[in-house]
């Protein structure tokens, strides 16, 4: 491979690759704003300018095609120079408003003023003024003055998007970012700007003056709203999911996500709608109970059907290890082949970019567990039909709404004779219910989802339940977890008496007799290994943070 | 002295007249040889390029790939936005068959089939008449497809005037192919150069409206002729487009290397008054401007210039005599790069405007000392580190005038000094410095 020399360091390169790029393939970080590494290479912000020896001036890293030999200097006092420049450009109008910045914390031009400026200003003019708080669509917000006109959110738009809404009006000092007459920055992958955007110039609607950045903690996890399973990040602040933002997965989702994943697949965690703690329903009403006496109540009503007068749904929305032990306690506990899960498709959703028509992100994971009909068994619906026939009589239902699947089964699972659910929020579904069990969210637990492509792919915990300790765990800790007292507002936050589908249902098999011994979801996925040949071979810290590629039979679900 | 671009012929705009006296013979003599012959003529001729970098033409032409499956372009650059050049207007209104008939060989000689005459907007008359020149041509048969009949030739190639928006930026060769194109007009990042990556992604030329203008008595004269004509190393007539304190000014067709005194005092009837010369800038308003006393001896060509301390640009010679208060002048020249910076880059967009800022400042009697220092260090700053050659026009007026006149400007921002309101510098009647905020 041809090789060039960065700071006396020789490196190999890919043929037709920039020095940005060759450098960045060999960790060497070149200071940039405007290079995105999925963009078009814009060349306005200047800041990666290099010495190249045998070149007359300095050159821009991000479009300088590297070639055989080329002598690159990063270090050297003329490109120090010119960085500094660039920063004391950049500054000269920019509001230095930084404490009440959403994006102090994670801005590039700060991290910039702080590792290649001088730290002075010798500007003491007025600065240019612009447009302060501009609504630029319904889910971002624009300050103009912040912005260092990089040009990123209008080549998104542009090429990731496909949807050219933003563009550059006026001139020099004065050029601002706009959206075409009649346009907002609508559309379905606009908060990605928020990402992208260098400074504090585009923020984000939901999230805007939310939290510091660095009282958060961030924890890798897999977005739920589509089987697509974007790789994202959970913000967390005072044991609330404050933000989302996508994770790179080049083999997933790049380093986007769609904004349905990054708005509305957070809030019910912390939402007024939580099942905390187990219920029975008692004349009616649904009645906290302890966990012991749901567990008992409902084996000993369970024992009381017969195998084919049971059903269970398993869900696509849980993990591998609960449809794991859904599949084996349906088996194995119940001894019914009536076991299936609900499909959610809706093609409107899907487009050719990230977003998928399966709204579920375990699809493929439910069915390798084995959620599906036994011989016999009877699928989805065909377990509704006989609810309606009055043939099944007990219906146990994971992490989903049965309404969801056929909202005239309304009437008849007042006429079922036990509905046991597990629910992270009561729904249409609970209404009904003899007995809910408060399920874990995904942000709350350890385990797996199965993409659309047969990626199976880690989510961790970002919240802690009532039973789980953020530092005992191994969870990630924000500034304040770790630092906060027991007097400290901040480390006061929710905790809900929630547990995993795997952990209830192991409970609840040993209130049978049986003698399930996990304790870890990834117990669970130990044994799934050694019964799923899929599997083999694998273990949490293999599937790390980006995933592993399942060879699948089967890898449409739909 | 023969003139070649505008020719002292009453009515040599019009088609019959530019007809009597040989036009468009030298196309028929092109359309005969082969392109590379007409491109090596070219060549030997020492034509450079009259826009402003002075760079060979015919080299230029040469860039052009032979082989390619995509179509060529020639874009002809009018938009002659410099402040103090108005010479291309001059061709437009006096010598437009010339310069089409010169758009016609060079299209021949690169294989383009279209060309793109670039006009900047406020040229409404020129524009008209270039049109109307066009469309003379056009009817009679001497572009588009009937030029194979008119020529006996297989080649043809079609002309269009494209009417720029009023940005300086335009000129610049990339910003203006992405305005032919509808973007907004922001130059490329270069490479690629457009000869290999130009108008709409293809093979592109771009020239200067007067460089094309050369062509054609080149081609009747031959090479030898041309190259014989004034400096040996930058041939040929130049027009000389003179403002300021001159007594004459206006544009004058000379040779190459004629002496700049020679040009004020002679040709433009000397400064009014019989005042000593404060300033000249030789080449339009980006060219690092010269003192009084460096002028003497100074030939006017790229070489000698250079070896001067400035460069040829556009040719548009500058004069400003001793009562002209040159930190006016500055700040408004740096008033137009700030109002024109497109804006895309950073040391550009933010620096213009800085150092507009700081040279209001100085009229205002707000500086001091250390803001020439300053001047010069943001002019450094952003000369080199741009896009475009913007960053360059820029910073030389600042970074030149304020290190060759260091004295006068120390004196300036150091106290107050009286100079009459009514600036004599023709180009400043319109200064966007409002009245109440100079104080004198």
């Amino acid at each position: 491979m041809p090789k060039i020399i960065i700071d006396g360091n020789e490196i190999e390169f890919k043929q037709g690759q920039t020095i940005i790029e060759a450098a960045k393939d060999h960790g060497i970080e070149i200071p940039h704003f405007c290079w995105h590494p999925k963009l078009s290479v814009s060349g306005n912000c200047r800041m990666c300018l290099v010495e190249v020896e045998k070149m007359p001036k300095l050159v821009i890293a991000c479009a300088t095609v590297a070639s055989e030999g080329m002598v690159v200097h990063t270090q050297s006092p003329k490109t120090i120079a010119a960085r500094n420049a660039v920063m004391e450009f950049l500054l000269i109008n920019h509001p230095l408003d930084c404490p009440i910045c959403d994006e102090a914390g994670e801005c590039k031009l700060q991290d910039y003023a702080y590792q290649h400026s001088i730290g002075e200003s010798r500007f003491v003019e007025e600065k240019v003024h612009k447009d302060k708080r501009v609504k630029i669509g319904p889910r971002v917000m624009f300050d103009a003055e912040r912005c260092i006109s990089c040009s990123r959110c209008i080549r998104f738009c542009d090429e990731i998007a496909k949807d050219s809404e933003l563009t550059f009006t006026r001139r020099g000092d004065r050029v601002t970012i706009t959206t075409f007459p009649g346009e907002e920055l609508d559309n379905p992958y606009s908060m990605n700007v928020v990402d992208i955007c260098p400074v504090g110039a585009l923020t984000n609607a939901d999230f805007r003056f939310k939290a510091r950045v660095w009282d958060m903690s961030h924890t890798n996890s897999i977005c739920i709203g589509c089987s697509r399973g974007c790789n994202i990040e959970i913000w967390v602040r005072n044991n609330e999911i404050l933000r989302l933002t996508p994770r790179h997965n080049e083999d997933v989702n790049s380093y986007w996500m769609c904004d349905h994943g990054r708005l509305n697949t957070f809030k019910f965690v912390n939402s007024e709608t939580r099942v905390n703690s187990p219920h029975i329903r008692k004349e009616g009403q649904l009645i906290r109970v302890s966990w012991d006496e749901a567990f008992a109540e409902a084996a000993s009503r369970l024992r009381t059907f017969g195998k084919d007068q049971i059903a269970v749904i398993g869900s696509a929305y849980a993990t591998c290890e609960d449809n794991y032990l859904v599949s084996k306690f349906a088996k194995n506990i119940l001894g019914t082949g009536n076991l299936d899960f609900i499909r959610h498709i809706d093609y409107s959703f899907a487009d050719d970019i990230l977003r998928k028509e399966d709204l579920t992100p375990n699809s493929l994971g439910a069915e390798l567990m084995g959620v599906k009909p036994l011989k016999n068994g009877l699928n989805v619906e065909e377990i509704i039909k006989s609810i309606k026939e009055g043939k099944i009589k007990a219906l146990y239902l994971i992490e989903d709404d049965i309404l969801t699947a056929d909202p005239e089964i309304e009437t008849y699972l007042a006429k079922l004779e036990l509905l046991i659910v597990h629910a992270a929020n009561f729904n249409q579904s609970t209404n009904f219910a003899d007995i809910v069990f408060p399920a874990a969210t995904y942000a709350e637990k350890n385990g797996t989802f199965i993409n659309f492509q047969g990626r199976l792919q880690r989510i961790r915990p970002a919240v802690a339940t009532i039973e789980v300790d953020r530092a005992l765990e191994g969870m990630a800790l924000s500034r304040l977890d770790k630092f906060g007292t027991k007097f400290d507002r901040w480390a006061q936050g929710k905790h809900f008496d929630a547990r995993a589908t795997w952990k209830i249902l192991t409970s609840l098999s040993n209130a049978f007799g049986s003698r399930w011994k996990y304790k870890m979801a990834e117990d669970v996925f130990d044994e799934m290994v050694s019964s799923i040949p899929e599997l083999k071979g694998l273990n949490y810290d293999i599937i790390g943070d980006l995933g592993v590629q399942l060879k699948l039979e089967k890898v449409n679900v739909v | 002295m023969e003139k070649i671009v505008l020719p002292d012929i009453k009515d040599f705009h019009k088609l019959e007249v530019y007809l009597q006296h040989g036009g468009y013979s030298a196309a028929k003599k092109a359309f005969g040889q082969s392109s590379d012959d007409i491109i090596d003529q070219v060549k030997r001729s020492g034509l450079r390029g009259r826009g402003g970098a002075a760079f060979l033409t015919g080299l230029k032409w040469s860039f052009m790939p032979k082989t390619t499956d995509k179509p060529k372009y020639l874009c002809v650059n009018g938009d002659e936005s410099e402040p103090g050049s108005f010479k291309d207007r001059q061709i437009f209104e006096y010598n437009p068959h010339q310069l089409i008939e010169g758009i016609i060989i060079t299209c021949y000689a690169i294989g383009a089939k279209v060309a793109y005459i670039y006009i900047r907007g406020e040229y409404h008359k020129w524009i008209k008449l270039m049109q109307k020149a066009l469309d003379d041509a056009y009817a009679a048969g001497y572009v588009g497809e009937k030029m194979k009949e008119k020529f006996g030739t297989d080649f043809y190639c079609d002309i269009y005037i494209h009417k720029g928006a009023g940005a300086y930026i335009c000129g610049e060769e990339s910003a203006l192919m992405n305005s032919i194109e509808g973007k907004r007009g922001y130059p490329r990042v270069k490479p690629p150069f457009p000869a290999q990556n130009g108008l709409w992604g293809c093979p592109t030329t771009i020239n200067n409206v007067e460089t094309i203008t050369n062509v054609p008595p080149i081609i009747n004269k031959g090479w030898e002729w041309f190259a014989s004509i004034g400096e040996p190393k930058h041939p040929g007539t130049i027009l000389f487009g003179v403002s300021g304190h001159v007594n004459k000014p206006g544009v004058y067709e000379l040779p190459s290397g004629t002496l700049l005194t020679d040009i004020i005092y002679n040709y433009a009837g000397g400064v009014p008054g019989n005042k000593k010369i404060l300033c000249v800038i030789p080449g339009g308003s980006s060219m690092p401007p010269l003192r009084g006393d460096q002028i003497e001896g100074v030939k006017m060509d790229a070489e000698s210039l250079k070896a001067a301390g400035s460069a040829i640009g556009t040719g548009g010679i500058m004069v400003m005599d001793e009562d002209t208060d040159l930190v006016k002048v500055l700040a408004r020249i740096a008033h137009f790069y700030h109002h024109e910076s497109c804006g895309q880059c950073t040391p550009c967009r933010e620096g213009t405007g800085w150092l507009e800022k700081i040279l209001k400042r100085l009229i205002a009697g707000k500086g001091s000392v250390s803001d020439l220092d300053l001047l010069i260090t943001v002019a450094n700053q952003i000369e080199g580190n741009t896009i475009c050659a913007l960053g360059e026009a820029a910073a030389w007026p600042v970074k030149f005038m304020v290190e060759r006149f260091r004295d006068y400007f120390e004196q300036r921002v150091s106290k107050e000094i009286s100079l009459p309101v009514a600036n004599k510098v023709h180009s400043m009647r319109h200064t966007a410095i409002p009245v109440e905020e100079i104080k004198h």
